[in-house]
């Protein structure tokens, strides 16, 4: 039995239970996947996994109020979400049934969009696409072409640590054993330069952002909605004009609200219209936080992450000299 | 809104650097201002009523007072605004004193400045709200932490008050570093005679309940309602059954345990009572000594204490006390002296401590009284005593005086002549302090009846030669290199914190300084009180004191406890947290980093929110920073009035630019 069968029949076994179950369908072409909300065996036949199901569908999860019982789909880094969203209390275990699956990588369809441009080719005729020995096979414009999923995969697919769903009811097809050690390098690359340097390469990348909150939006750790502070004008942290240090107040805010929080799933940038590399301000945080308090958010549904854990002496800041 | 807005000259502590009437005739241009005045002392009699007659004659709806903290005088001006019918909340200060005059001399700078933080409590003062304070029961019953002779004085002042008191003491036995001397100054009377019957005292008091061998783990709640969550440690004896007869030490073989009573410089047995006068009068076991534990063999105290007292399985047993007040009586330590290399660093047994030598002259300490050097047991008949060893030394990161090695060494010479009549004492000294009541005729009686010879001058080097002790220094008063052969050395070793008294302090949420020492509230005007409600201070533990203020201490914050006992209910403080209920999603990170546990979860409409205790919220606010959404607010701290005030300052900033 394939996975994606493997999985349609666990979902059919456990929907009776559950209100909804949130998994991929087909989007509007043979590129796109979009979320599917089942609450029929007839959805089930609509669900689709493959590296295109981009999305972490956690975000959906803390939108239902408690009362709901919800499935989710996850792959091993939205997985890390549900375990984020559980720790915080946002979501309750006996509300949510995970449906855990194992991934190699998906593929980053900005990459897919410039490997096409770089033959000539619009990535907006793609006819049909599928995989086959680890390639990414696309028809557009009458021919096929073989893109290696290796260079059109996302980039923390490439250092993914977290194959396998995390938590799970279910768990559909075969764990993958390897993992990439994620050594932080692309962000202590980009501390290699100066301040001023990095100051000038915020600043040009901040100046596209729109304030759309697509990428608060997309984010699953993101719950204030209506009250973000971002937008709020009670209190009026940030006003409604539209200059870079409005638009770089409201990312700053963002970031450092999911310091020690964020799961690195790279929602954000995903959903950024402008491309903006929003991943890369939350991943110095992140290293930050493993580097000073060995921690990596949403590995333990238990652990009291640090930020919100009142040691007077912490073990690797020694204030006190105890 | 109506604000008035007035500018203290504070005589000339303002006036003098500020151009206080440029700041009120500013003043008088900002939003929301319908009057500013400048006031020759804000807070006389004359300054309160003038702020009250513009309060009611102009129909002001708030109060602006530009003078000093408001850890001065920001509850009087409270209560001015109160008088004057306004809710108390309805007022601001900015501190033009502590932060602009006293800091700054450039007049203009200054005054630029003064008008900036008036304009910074104006914007604030217009977000303002009134707000009420509840009224709670409290708890009238008193912990003091430390059976020294300070907490031996608080607490029984306290009892004979009227009050339930807990005394926790870390020590098997009451009685702290007094216990251990011989004699005392200025009037050489016996330390155990005049300290003894004050233990017993405690010991047979109804209201006092003695918990030694025992420390403070956690503490929680707040003024009038604190938990306390003591660690008793096991002392594997039941101490309900055991009657201190000592039994047990007689025939206890591991007979050179180490003696920390005794300073180190005698043994002991490892189940032992630490002094004869000990209260409560109790054995306990040395686990590190004991030859049960370390091989699992002996057990002979098992067999010989007739009471069948000793439990080798006692475990540490967690106990709640639930006390409304908190006297921290925790001492002193003396500092560790091995950081002097030039005086051996510990490496010479003929170079001990004063309260080493104090042990030594005890007549149940472990030499039986008799002044014996601790490498061949002679009696020595040189004596040289270093003064200010971790005083008034930064070169030892001790700049301060402890104040009162000077009268010690001085009683220690006496003594020394009492002990051995044909002995002869030097003190090398950097001054004398001796101020206070028969203190200066002390040091004089040593000098000239008893003939100590005093060096003033630091010692550079003490080393052995030929069985004695070398001491080498300068006499500054001769302008001569003097050296020394001693049979003896002691050093007057500076007092510091009591070891742990900062981890305390941290569980006590008071302040401490560098040296372990807790912070006063004010350190002329409230010595006992701490910046934390209901919790105060005696002894050494706020700083190093001779006997007579510790014992003075000790009365004067029972007296501080007994004041706050005499009402039955304390008035809450309204600037607490509150949930905004629409805004809450009820992750309950709140709660988490409370460090009161003032905020429980509770159910709206079948979904978690956070509530906040009020009587319980200390208004630290990292709730509010915690909380992502803003959903809750510390009140007359919200995020809007710290925005107005960063708006208001801003903005002078770009209106200059």
């Amino acid at each position: 039995m394939s996975l994606q069968d493997e999985l349609k029949a666990q979902i059919v076994k456990r929907l009776p239970e559950l209100d909804v179950v949130i998994g991929w369908g087909q989007g509007y072409d043979s590129l796109h996947r979009t979320p599917l909300f089942i609450t029929s065996e007839a959805d089930v036949d609509k669900l689709v996994f493959d590296p295109l199901c981009v999305h972490n569908l956690s975000t959906y999860l803390t939108r239902y109020g408690s009362a709901k019982r919800i499935g989710v789909v996850v792959k091993g880094c939205d997985s890390r979400s549900v375990v984020e969203l559980l720790q915080e209390k946002l979501i309750h275990r006996d509300k949510v049934m995970v449906f855990g699956l194992p991934c190699e990588g998906v593929a980053d369809l900005g990459k897919v969009k410039r490997a096409l441009a770089a033959k000539d080719l619009d990535m907006g005729r793609v006819r049909a696409a599928s995989f086959a020995d680890g390639d990414l096979v696309v028809t557009v414009s009458g021919q096929e072409i073989r893109l290696p999923m290796a260079e059109v995969q996302a980039d923390k697919c490439g250092r993914c640590r977290y194959h396998n769903a995390v938590i799970h009811d279910e768990f559909a097809g075969q764990p993958i054993t390897e993992a990439a050690p994620d050594t932080y390098a692309d962000v202590a690359a980009f501390e290699e330069q100066t301040l001023e340097e990095r100051m000038e390469f915020w600043r040009e990348q901040m100046e596209r952002c729109v304030r759309c909150y697509a990428c608060r939006n997309a984010c699953p750790l993101c719950v204030c909605r209506d009250y973000c502070i971002g937008q709020s004008r009670e209190p009026n942290w940030v006003s409604q004009r539209d200059g870079l240090e409005e638009k770089f107040f409201f990312q700053m805010i963002h970031a450092t609200h999911l310091a020690g929080r964020c799961t690195e799933c790279g929602e954000c940038e995903r959903a950024c219209p402008v491309d903006i590399p929003l991943l890369l301000l939350k991943r110095k945080l992140g290293k930050e936080i493993l580097e000073l308090f060995d921690y990596r958010a949403g590995t333990d549904p238990d652990a009291k992450p640090p930020l919100l854990n009142f040691k007077v002496q912490e073990d690797t800041i020694n204030e006190r000299g105890w | 809104m109506k604000i008035g807005v007035f500018v203290c000259h504070c005589g000339s502590n303002i006036a003098g650097t500020v151009d206080v009437v440029q700041v009120a005739e500013a003043a008088k241009s900002m939003p929301e201002v319908a009057f500013a005045k400048d006031t020759m002392y804000a807070c006389s009699e004359p300054g309160q009523q003038g702020i009250i007659d513009a309060i009611k004659e102009m129909g002001l709806d708030g109060a602006v007072v530009a003078s000093c903290t408001p850890r001065m005088h920001g509850s009087t001006f409270m209560r001015t605004v109160a008088r004057a019918g306004l809710n108390p909340y309805m007022f601001e200060m900015a501190n033009i004193r502590e932060h602009v005059s006293w800091i700054g001399k450039d007049k203009v700078a200054n005054t630029r400045k003064a008008i900036d933080l008036v304009r910074m409590a104006v914007a604030k003062l217009a977000q303002n709200k009134p707000l009420y304070s509840q009224s709670f029961s409290i708890n009238k019953r008193v912990m003091i932490i430390g059976g020294g002779v300070a907490g031996i004085q608080a607490a029984l002042d306290c009892a004979d008050g009227g009050l339930q008191v807990v005394l926790v003491e870390k020590t098997t036995t009451i009685g702290g570093k007094m216990a251990k001397l011989d004699k005392t100054f200025p009037t050489v009377d016996c330390s155990s005679c005049i300290l003894g019957p004050r233990m017993v005292d405690v010991a047979q008091h109804p209201n006092i309940t003695l918990h030694a061998s025992a420390e403070v783990d956690e503490v929680f709640g707040y003024v009038g309602n604190y938990q306390v969550e003591v660690r008793k440690k096991a002392t594997y004896v039941n101490w309900k059954t055991c009657t201190g007869c000592g039994a047990c030490m007689e025939k206890c073989p591991s007979k050179k345990s180490k003696d920390p009573f005794n300073e180190l410089i005698g043994t002991t047995t490892a189940i032992n009572i630490p002094f004869p006068q000990a209260i409560p009068k109790r054995a306990s076991i040395d686990r590190d000594s004991c030859i049960k534990f370390k091989t699992g063999k002996c057990g002979i105290c098992a067999k010989v204490c007739p009471t069948k007292a000793i439990d080798y399985d006692q475990q540490d047993e967690m106990i709640t006390e639930e006390v409304g007040a908190i006297i921290a009586a925790t001492g002193f330590d003396l500092m560790d002296w091995h950081v002097y290399g030039q005086y051996g660093a510990g490496r010479y047994p003929d170079v001990i401590t004063s309260l080493q030598y104090e042990r030594m002259l005890s007549a149940s300490g472990p030499t039986g009284g008799h002044i014996k050097r601790p490498s061949d047991k002679k009696e020595p008949k040189t004596i040289v005593f270093i003064q200010c060893v971790g005083s008034r030394d930064k070169s030892v990161g001790r700049p301060y005086c402890t104040g009162f090695c000077c009268m010690y060494t001085a009683k220690q010479a006496i003594l020394t002549k009492d002990h051995i009549p044909d002995s002869e004492s030097y003190v090398f000294y950097m001054d004398i302090r001796a101020p206070g009541k028969m203190y200066d005729e002390f040091t004089r009686r040593a000098m000239e009846e008893y003939g100590a010879k005093y060096i003033r001058g630091r010692v550079s080097m003490v080393y052995p030669q030929d069985g004695k002790m070398i001491v080498r220094g300068v006499d500054t008063l001769a302008g001569a290199q003097v050296e020394v052969e001693a049979d003896l050395v002691v050093l007057a070793v500076g007092a510091e914190g009591a070891a742990g008294s900062a981890q305390l302090a941290e569980k006590l949420r008071i302040s401490y300084d560098s040296y372990g020492f807790f912070m006063e509230g004010h350190p002329k005007l409230k010595p006992v009180e701490t910046n934390t409600a209901g919790v105060y201070l005696a002894g050494c533990a706020q700083g190093p004191k001779d006997i007579p203020s510790s014992v003075a201490q000790g009365s004067a914050a029972a007296a501080k406890v007994l004041s706050l006992f005499s009402k039955d209910q304390l008035q809450s403080d309204p600037q607490v947290s509150k949930v905004d209920l629409k805004r809450c999603v009820g992750c309950m990170k709140c709660a988490i980093t409370c460090p009161f546990g003032a905020i429980k979860e509770t159910e709206v409409r079948g979904e978690i929110k956070a509530q906040v205790i009020e009587t319980i919220c200390q208004g630290c606010g990292i709730c509010t920073s915690t909380c992502r959404q803003g959903a809750i607010q510390l009140q007359n701290f919200t995020d809007n009035q710290i925005l107005a005030e960063v708006n208001a300052l801003l903005s002078s900033e770009t209106e200059e630019a």
